[in-house]
């Protein structure tokens, strides 16, 4: 099985209102490339969403387009991104790969495909810029990396891909299937009610504030001692030396005087 | 085998017309598919902002209740103007604020959307997103269906509905317009500005739910056509209508004669410090009976815009309740037909019929000659210098010397503005004929 | 008259529609037919703007920001320079206060 997870979003830029709300180009990308991966490897794809009813859109028109089956997790709109991969989880539990969006449309962080990833023990590949199926088995993934560069990585299975909007363009779905997909069955599950394991919380670090003593001097005292070119340490000194030796005291200095690492 | 239906009817357009054709259809039991272009019917859709929902009585009981609708026009006026003047014919009335109401201001995207609910509610099976680019046509030339631009797109019906407004391919297509001439159509351009809605209550005096509804002619730079202004809960809609070919054959775009109007001094007060909320355009179809095209053909009927059938007569610029009745007879037509087992024109007359014997085409038969005389250019150009010339004549006290007489100030205005006594009695006929 | 009526850009103007722009136009626009034509009826009259001549004579159009109203066809002057259609399904202007 391959699988597809969208958010729905409702109302960009116009919030609660259902004729602008959609899902993002990202999860329409990954509605597309989870469709050609089923196709090329035989297999069903099924589309995913933890979401209010309103979001039983985005999921016909996936179908629409050919995805096999559909579920809504019913979830409310704002439920928590390691809850939406929770639930998420639970319906893709042994999908081969799971395809995300990014980002959402509003804006989301992009975690919920890690939390899934995590979630499910899968590899994960964060943030495709581009995707080549290859045999489906194994596909290969680029990921952008500082400085303009591109990482090439090989995935196997079980993992979750999250693609950027650009990768792929969701098919125009066929009139047949618009007017069937009107009427399909879409799945509805409630979520698992998430106890939170109170042993396994992890408390974030925050270090405890502390006092400091009171500034001393005038204001403008102490953005002269800041900030003086005069008082700073003069870099410079005499020394005769021959030419090897020298250079080496000079590279030394800058180093020292961190012009150099 | 290859023009076995895929459903009963197929309505192309989600505007009034086809939302009514398909709430009409679905009701009666037909399996009836309702495509629209853009994203949600009412997407694609702009008009000037008044809406006369009456028609809606016989389909939507009580459609007042749910219907999206920014204030109920309980006052009314038309406006004469020249550069510097304006004469005002101003009504307002109670009656109009309460049910079953008369006029309604409201957003299309709005209005259109919730008409279309109500067609989805009643079966219909609305796909959206979805343009109809050709008709299908059986061995005998009969139409059987249309094809969209989806991948296996073709859908097969027994009849074709086409409320594919204005511009109407489907129509063209179907050979129901003997030609299309530019001079039958008004371009219209709007602009709806926000200000708050105290504002708009203090500077149009009403309160509540109430609005007003303006008409304007010789506001338009020389260019034939007319101007209104609608009021909405926090905005009001300012536009114009500006006959084709006159408008290609100057100088002046669409905004600037905007921009002019809305410096007149009768209108600025009323929008200053407004704020450009959405910028928009449409075609009309203005000719009324002078225009409109067969109305069906075997497996097809067109109604709304896509008939010609708006009635923009003026100070009169209906085309949103006559669309929606349209539809909705079309609908009832189609109905007949599909029961009786006879989808050509014969058995679709009963369509032509129920536009005869309603205001549908009554309107637009006692109205025939009105969209010309009110384009004209004596009406356009010299009448409002005219008349504003005449009431400053008679309202201006010119002490010492004694008021003149009416029928002095009446034939020197008309020669001041230069319009021929024979032409003056003519127009005032005809004006009584088609008005009166 | 008052003249500090606040001038809007065209482009403000504009940025107050949304348009959801296909890759493909929708309108085409043949500029060697437009090389003959004595009117321009199109570059006053497009509501959008979208018509702009060149020095050379000819004219650029663009389709992104169209209204889809159809003026530019029923005013132009020459046989065929403009073929129209509407944008696919789901794609071209979308309308929200009007
Ligand atoms: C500037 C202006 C001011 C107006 N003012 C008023 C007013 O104040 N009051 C009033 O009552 N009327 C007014 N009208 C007239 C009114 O807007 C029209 O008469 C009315 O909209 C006609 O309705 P319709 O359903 O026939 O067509 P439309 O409302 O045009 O609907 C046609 C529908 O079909 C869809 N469509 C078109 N082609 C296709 C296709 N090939 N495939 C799929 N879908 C397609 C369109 O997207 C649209 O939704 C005004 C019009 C204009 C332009
Ligand atoms: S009116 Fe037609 S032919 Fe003339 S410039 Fe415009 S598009 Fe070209
Ligand atoms: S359809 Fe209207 S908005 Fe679009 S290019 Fe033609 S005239 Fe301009």
């Amino acid at each position: 099985m391959i699988a597809a997870c969208v958010k729905w979003v409702a109302g960009v830029p116009e919030p609660g209102d259902e004729r602008f709300a959609g899902i993002s180009a990202a999860d329409q990308a990954a509605v597309e490339l989870a469709l050609r991966h089923g196709a090329s490897m035989g297999d069903d794809v099924v589309v995913v969403t933890a979401g209010p009813p309103a979001a039983e859109r985005a999921l016909r028109e996936a179908l629409a387009a050919g995805a096999t089956r559909a579920v809504r997790v019913d979830l409310p709109a704002d439920a928590t991104s390691s809850d939406v991969a929770t639930a998420l989880a639970g319906v893709v539990g042994d999908a081969a790969f799971v395809w995300c969006g990014d980002y959402s449309t509003d804006r989301g962080s992009g975690s919920v495909p890690a939390f899934l990833a995590a979630e499910r023990s899968a590899r994960q590949a964060l943030g495709a810029v581009a995707v080549d199926l290859a045999d489906g088995a194994t596909i290969s993934v680029t990921r952008r990396l500082d400085g303009g560069r591109r990482e090439v990585s090989t995935v196997s299975a079980p993992a979750v891909v999250s693609v950027e909007g650009a990768v792929a363009r969701l098919r125009r779905a066929g009139l047949a299937g618009v007017l069937a997909a009107r009427t399909a069955p879409i799945e509805v599950r409630r979520p698992a009610v998430v106890v939170p394991d109170v042993a396994a919380i992890v408390h974030a670090y925050r270090p405890r504030a502390r006092t400091l003593p009171p500034p001393h001097g005038s204001t403008l005292d102490r953005l002269r001692e800041l900030t003086d070119a005069a008082a700073a340490p003069a870099h410079g000194e005499t020394v005769h030396l021959d030419p090897a030796d020298a250079a080496d005291r000079i590279l030394t200095a800058l180093r020292a005087w961190s012009y150099l690492t | 085998m290859d023009d076995e239906p895929d459903v009963d009817v197929i309505v192309v357009g989600g505007g009034p017309a086809g939302a009514c054709a398909a709430l009409v259809a679905a009701r009666a039991g037909l399996s009836t598919v309702l495509l629209e272009r853009g994203p949600f019917p009412g997407s694609k859709n702009m008009y000037g902002g008044v809406v006369y929902p009456r028609i809606l009585d016989r389909l939507i009981p009580n459609w007042w209740e749910t219907a999206p609708i920014q204030r109920w026009v309980t006052r009314r006026s038309t406006m004469v103007l020249t550069d510097t003047q304006a004469l005002t014919v101003d009504y307002r009335t109670e009656a109009w604020g309460k049910p079953p109401y008369n006029g309604a201001t409201a957003y299309r995207p709005d209005f259109d959307h919730w008409l279309a609910g109500h067609a989805e509610a009643a079966g219909a099976q609305l796909v959206c997103d979805t343009t109809a680019v050709g008709l299908l046509r059986g061995a005998s030339g009969r139409i059987v269906g249309v094809r969209t631009d989806r991948p296996g797109g073709d859908l097969r019906a027994r009849v074709v509905i086409a409320c594919d407004g204005v511009n109407s391919f489907l129509a063209k297509e179907a050979g129901l317009f003997e030609h299309t001439d530019a001079k039958h159509y008004t371009l219209g351009v709007k602009e709806t500005l926000a200000l708050p809605k105290e504002v708009i209550d203090e500077r149009f005096g009403v309160r509540g739910r109430e609005g007003v509804d303006i008409e304007m002619i010789g506001c338009t730079s020389g260019v034939n056509g007319g101007g209104f202004l609608y009021t909405n809960l926090d905005s009001v809609a300012v536009g114009v209508v500006l006959k084709l070919p006159k408008l290609a054959a100057q100088q002046l775009r669409p905004e600037e004669i905007i921009a002019r109007m809305k410096r007149h001094p009768a209108i600025a007060p009323l929008i200053e410090g407004a704020d450009l909320k959405e910028y928009s355009a449409h075609l009309i179809p203005e000719a009324g009976l002078a225009m409109m095209p067969k109305m069906t053909t075997d497996g097809m009927l067109v109604a709304g815009d896509a008939a010609a059938l708006c009635l923009a007569a003026g100070i009169w610029l209906e085309g949103v309740n006559f669309a929606m009745a349209s539809g909705m007879y079309a609908g009832e037509a189609v109905v007949e037909a599909v029961r009786n087992g006879d989808v050509g024109v014969e058995g679709l007359a009963g369509y032509q019929r129920r536009l005869s014997e309603t205001f549908v085409l009554k309107d637009h038969r006692r109205l025939r000659r009105a969209p010309e005389i009110v384009l004209s250019d004596r009406v356009q150009h010299l009448y409002p210098a005219m008349v504003a010339g005449i009431a400053e004549r008679m309202f201006q006290v010119d002490n010492p010397a004694p008021k003149p007489r009416l029928r002095t100030i009446l034939k020197q205005e008309r020669k001041r503005v230069g319009i021929r006594r024979r032409d003056l009695a003519r127009d005032g006929l005809d004006g009584l004929r088609t008005f009166g | 008259m008052s003249d500090e009526w606040p001038q809007v850009s065209f482009e403000d103007r504009m940025s107050t529609v949304e348009f959801r722009v296909h890759e493909r136009a929708h309108i085409v626009v043949d500029g060697a037919k437009c090389a003959d034509c004595s009117t321009r009826a199109c570059v006053v009259a497009c509501p959008a703007n979208l018509f702009v001549p060149t020095s050379d004579g000819g004219i650029v159009f663009n389709y992104e920001q169209c209204f889809e109203c159809g003026t530019c066809y029923m005013v132009c002057n020459e046989e065929g320079a403009i073929s129209w259609s509407y944008p696919e399904g789901g794609f071209g202007v979308v309308f929200r206060r009007t």
